[in-house]
């Protein structure tokens, strides 16, 4: 899946920065697979539209329904800058089938490393 | 076309082919607008701006004298020039409350409470941070803040009581009127805010006898988004903040001290100005008790229909105002709004709603969703609103769902 164009983007009442995105494909179970080996899935598959989202603590929300096209994702305030290219590395390594789980994690485990010296030095600045 | 037919070819040519849009955040900004208010705002950019002082052109509308009468007749106040023109009802607020500060010489006590939207809260915490003002919030019991809790609060250096009329999250009706009584025979300054109640429900100025009363023109009034004002009692009770050009004693170095252009600074927003003139036109023609009516018949046959429902839990049951607060179980509020609008083209208010206070109280600081109800919303669209709500609500909540052996 690929990115066809962004349509929204919008600061939410968390501070979080949330952005609309138009997908060449719907939502697929094979990326929803995916998704699964990086966060937590939830699904209400009895709604009028089956809607799913995909939580990941500290990075993103990703909120859509299977079958469409939009999705809406959600960068976590404290560590936007860190995270801003999570969703595209999720597509980009979703194609790339297997291997791309374990180069994911070898990159999510690098931006992890910087949030936590980012916390550590807020800690010893007091904020 | 028959005026009917206007409005729902307005309402028409935003629907998709399989889900009609049911547009529910009238609290936040009117849709559809009566035609008239567009076909004023047209009339008014079609012709050359005539305002006196302004334009030496004739024959056109002079819309703000001609807004201000009207203000004056809806509200029922005497002076037409004690009605000031800003952007909206925040503009109000800060432009009374940084003026009333301005114009005491030292620090004093003000007053204010939890159900209080930012547009309130957000310059009063600013001058307190300066050291201009000491702050009490008193918070609200049974959705309301009532004299007696008022009074206890006073103290010898009160002299600012800053309150909202209708929560825009609970829905619920102030009593301002002995709180306009007490204060008026206290020397304390009380501004009304009535961002929500301008234009939903009958208000007499002449037996509320607040110090300032803020209104806003985008939600019940019918008007444009950048449109607003106040009236104020005692014009010396606040000083100016905003000096410029007002048409009027142009070699004087002062602004000028006369009303309206005490605090009028800067050409009129003129489209906006006959957007305001035109909707309180429209509710003069419907009559502002039908208009209230219609809302409370809305409110309550939407509230009855989703207060027995286990997965929904609603702030307010009965609220005064056509404004109903809810969470679903299992969802947050944003996911809610969320699947509301995208499944189901039903458009709602999600979050904090610009009051974080209400929200501490009420659902521990995280939002909820609202819905809320214009003089142009159907009970067919309540009903499907909260069909849809229920249905969304059924499929969330695990709980739910188990009672209804859905798993």
């Amino acid at each position: 899946m690929r990115i066809l164009k962004s349509v929204q983007t919008k600061v939410c009442v968390d501070g979080s920065l949330m952005k609309e995105y138009v997908l060449d494909e719907p939502l697929t179970e094979g990326f929803l697979k995916f998704l699964e080996q990086f966060g937590t899935i939830r699904r209400f598959e009895q709604l009028k539209k089956p809607y799913i989202s995909f939580e990941k603590e500290h990075f993103i929300t990703i909120k859509g329904f299977t079958g469409d096209c939009n999705v809406e994702v959600r960068y976590k305030k404290e560590f936007q800058d860190l995270v801003a290219d999570y969703f595209h590395l999720l597509l980009f390594y979703e194609r790339e089938g297997g291997p791309g789980i374990s180069r994911l994690q070898g990159i999510e485990n690098t931006i992890r490393e910087k949030m936590k010296i980012r916390l550590d030095s807020a800690e010893r600045r007091g904020t | 076309m028959n005026y009917l037919s206007q409005v729902l070819s307005m309402k028409h040519a935003h629907q998709d082919a399989d889900t009609p849009l049911i547009y529910l955040n009238n609290a936040a900004t009117t849709w559809p607008k009566p035609p008239e208010v567009l076909a004023e705002v047209a009339r008014c950019l079609e012709t050359p701006v005539f305002e006196h002082g302004r334009s030496t052109a004739g024959g056109a509308t002079d819309y703000p004298s001609a807004t201000r009468e009207a203000l004056a007749v809806f509200f029922h106040a005497d002076e037409p020039d004690h009605f000031i023109f800003t952007q909206s009802a925040t503009d109000s607020l800060n432009l009374l409350i940084h003026g009333f500060v301005k114009n005491q010489k030292t620090q004093f006590h003000t007053i204010t409470t939890e159900l209080e939207h930012n547009s309130v809260l957000r310059p009063l915490y600013t001058l307190e941070g300066e050291g201009r003002l000491t702050l009490s919030i008193l918070p609200f019991s049974d959705d309301r803040v009532s004299l007696p809790e008022i009074k206890k609060a006073i103290q010898p250096d009160t002299r600012l009581i800053v309150m909202t009329h209708g929560s825009n999250v609970l829905g619920s009706l102030q009593n301002v009127r002995p709180v306009a009584e007490y204060c008026a025979s206290n020397d304390i300054f009380l501004i009304v805010d009535a961002a929500q109640t301008a234009g939903q429900i009958p208000i007499n100025l002449s037996e509320i006898p607040a110090g300032a009363f803020v209104f806003t023109g985008h939600k019940a009034l019918f008007g444009l988004p950048g449109t607003g004002g106040f009236w104020v009692q005692d014009m010396e009770a606040v000083a100016t903040t905003r000096q410029g050009g007002t048409g009027s004693d142009s070699q004087a170095r002062a602004h000028p001290q006369d009303l309206p252009q005490k605090f009028e600074a800067g050409t009129p927003n003129y489209p906006g100005i006959a957007s305001l003139l035109a909707g309180i036109r429209y509710i003069e023609r419907q009559g502002q008790d039908a208009i209230t009516n219609k809302c409370r018949g809305l409110t309550a046959l939407f509230t009855s229909e989703l207060r027995k429902d286990p997965g929904v839990s609603l702030y307010t049951p009965s609220p005064d105002l056509p404004v109903v607060s809810f969470n679903i179980g299992g969802l947050d509020n944003d996911e809610a709004g969320f699947i509301l609008a995208k499944a189901y083209n039903i458009i709602t208010r999600t979050g904090l709603h610009c009051a974080p206070l209400v929200h501490d109280r009420i659902d521990g600081g995280k939002g909820c969703v609202r819905v809320s109800f214009s003089h142009f919303t159907t009970p067919e669209e309540c009903r499907t609103a909260a069909a849809a709500i229920r249905e969304v609500a059924e499929s969330a909540d695990p709980e739910v769902r188990a009672d209804k052996g859905l798993r």
